[in-house]
């Protein structure tokens, strides 16, 4: 069984951390920040082999799971307790910090990690284009999360997936070029995915009205009942299973919080 | 509603799918004038008996000499009347398959062929009497239209379809008291061609023809007690076939039962396994039905549980098939 400090450093490091790629795309800003870097910053706890690294090179960023030989800035935290508070916004400073010399990569790559924080519950942007893309951020978390914790071991999606024929679990928001993501879940397996799945009907979809109605029940402004009776989001398919997901997007909740 | 049908769920709780269509095809005798209706020596087992007693001058009994049958009914077609012939599946599609193909179809004659004691549904007669290969040899007749009605209602909407359908039919019901799957007329959409969709589902798709279909429903029932999402056709036309209904079936669920009480070979599953090669898409398919052998000799409903396509039978079909992949997508890596 995961302690809930590697099922927390997994959501950061897994589900949370990559979301940076999808900023740098969303917003010019980061993308001005970040234009030619060239290197690889790599976040890791002495006390496990959870690990992730940022790879910037030719003007891209990829963000890969696990330890990289030699980065070029390593965040190495003392245990995961720190890397988790680190991330969650808490105080928290590394142990030590390979490759400090490389001030300008460092440097760059704050600004990124920061903009994450867009998807702390305190953080209410007025900006439309603010508000999509914490939605954007929040549904591809979530999902990825909640293939995460099953990847974990973690008992309540275990319980869900293990004897689950394939079927699949939808997102959508409603508009043009808003986001959508899905889970699949197979005999125990998972995977999280981007877009609509279009090989079959889901099992389990649920709609969200527009980016505002999103926004209102992801950042939990507006109770569920509320929101159903506001028509910002409508849940299709199969009744029971959409509860127990949607009990499992509250552990995820409470585990980042 | 169908025009001139008034039958409630009582009437049809002592209404074999024969018998209602007897009562059906007297109802439209007197709406079509051009009506005749034929049979060879089996007026009593197919029951148009009615129709004989209400218009004795436009029934014809050509005695046991079916092949006769399909040679008067398409004269009389090219003479601008509306034959009905009514005998034995095993008769019409299997002893007089030729004459079907020559006298009726290539002639393109407006003959509609109503095939009663289809499939195993005459059991404890025997073999010689069962008829498990009639849709295989009706749908490859070029022309011809294939109906396989799952109940007394649906048998009386397929009739009355029929009538106004420009070409050869062929109708395919049963004999024994086949449980009514509709709660009356007017409860369901009937349009030749187009399945009906009884339950929504998106584990698998159970598609069911004919007499099989009540079983589909209920196996779907008992699936969802098992937290299975069980989608529903009630495929009634065989030919043509309804390529939306099947590929969106396919696209939902990936996973198909057919089910029909019939050789699988050639059948209504090989029709859906034609539509979805065709397709291109990816699927898993299961025919339920006689798998290439003569049905033994027994009450029709121990035949269905026999041959495993009652609920039973389609629950384990059910089972098997969701252990099953339905494509080859096997990278459980996260998007990232």
């Amino acid at each position: 069984m995961p302690t809930r400090d590697e099922l927390r450093a997994r959501l950061f490091l897994f589900a949370a951390l990559p979301l940076v790629k999808i900023v740098r795309e969303d917003d010019k800003i980061m993308r001005t920040i970040t234009r030619n870097m060239t290197g690889v910053v790599q976040f890791e706890s002495k006390d496990s082999d959870l690990a992730a690294h940022l790879v910037f090179a030719n003007d891209t960023l990829e963000v890969k799971r696990g330890k990289h030989e030699h980065p070029t800035v390593s965040f190495i935290f003392k245990n995961l307790q720190g890397l988790n508070d680190f991330f969650g916004g808490k105080p928290a400073l590394p142990a030590a910090v390979k490759g400090l010399y490389r001030l300008d990569l460092i440097a760059r790559t704050v600004p990124l990690l920061l903009s994450l924080k867009l998807l702390m519950p305190n953080a209410d942007p007025k900006k439309p284009e603010k508000r999509a893309l914490k939605v954007k951020l929040l549904i591809y978390m979530i999902t990825t999360a909640l293939s995460q914790l099953n990847k974990a071991g973690e008992e309540g999606m275990v319980k869900m997936t293990k004897t689950s024929p394939d079927r699949i679990y939808q997102w959508v928001v409603q508009g043009e070029g808003a986001p959508s993501a899905y889970l699949r879940m197979k005999a125990g397996k998972t995977k999280s995915g981007r877009g609509v799945y279009t090989r079959r009907r889901p099992f389990v979809l649920m709609k969200f009205s527009d980016i505002e109605g999103a926004y209102q029940v992801l950042t939990s402004k507006a109770a569920l009942v509320d929101a159903v009776k506001k028509g910002y989001v409508v849940t299709e398919g199969a009744m029971e299973y959409s509860k127990e997901i949607g009990l499992r997007m509250q552990f995820v909740e409470e585990l980042l919080a | 509603m169908a025009k001139g049908l008034t039958w409630t769920i009582d009437d049809a709780d002592h209404m074999t799918q024969a018998e209602i269509y007897g009562e059906v095809l007297t109802k439209l005798g007197y709406e079509y004038k051009n009506l005749v209706a034929l049979t060879a020596d089996l007026a009593g087992s197919t029951k148009i008996g009615r129709f004989q007693k209400d218009f004795p001058d436009r029934f014809f009994n050509v005695g046991i000499a079916e092949m006769n049958l399909f040679g008067m009914a398409s004269g009389m077609a090219a003479s601008g009347l509306l034959p009905v012939v009514s005998t034995f599946a095993a008769f019409a599609a299997l002893r007089c398959a030729e004459h079907v193909r020559t006298d009726v179809c290539y002639q393109k004659r407006n003959v509609k062929i109503i095939a009663t004691h289809s499939g195993t549904s005459f059991g404890q007669a025997g073999t010689t009497h069962h008829c498990t290969e009639d849709l295989a040899v009706m749908r490859a007749m070029s022309g011809m239209t294939v109906i396989a009605p799952a109940d007394a209602y649906e048998t009386a909407r397929a009739v009355v379809a029929a009538m106004e359908w420009d070409g050869p039919v062929y109708i395919r019901i049963g004999r024994s008291f086949e449980p009514p799957l509709h709660k009356n007329m007017d409860s369901f959409d009937f349009e030749i061609g187009k399945a009906i969709k009884l339950r929504e589902g998106t584990d698998i798709t159970v598609i069911a023809t004919g007499r099989t279909v009540p079983g589909a429903v209920e196996a779907a029932e008992m699936a969802a007690n098992e937290g299975l999402s069980v989608k529903v056709l009630d495929l009634h036309t065989i030919k043509p076939i309804d390529v939306e209904a099947i590929m969106e079936a396919v696209m939902e669920t990936r996973r198909i039962i057919t089910v029909e009480d019939h050789n699988v070979y050639s059948g209504m599953g090989s029709a859906v396994a034609d539509v979805i090669a065709a397709s291109g898409k990816g699927c898993v398919l299961k025919k339920l039905g006689l798998q290439d052998e003569f049905s033994i000799v027994g009450y029709p409903d121990d035949l269905l549980h026999y041959y495993k396509m009652d609920a039973d039978g389609i629950v384990e079909a059910i089972g098997q098939v969701m252990k099953m992949d339905f494509e080859a997508d096997e990278d459980w890596e996260d998007e990232i």
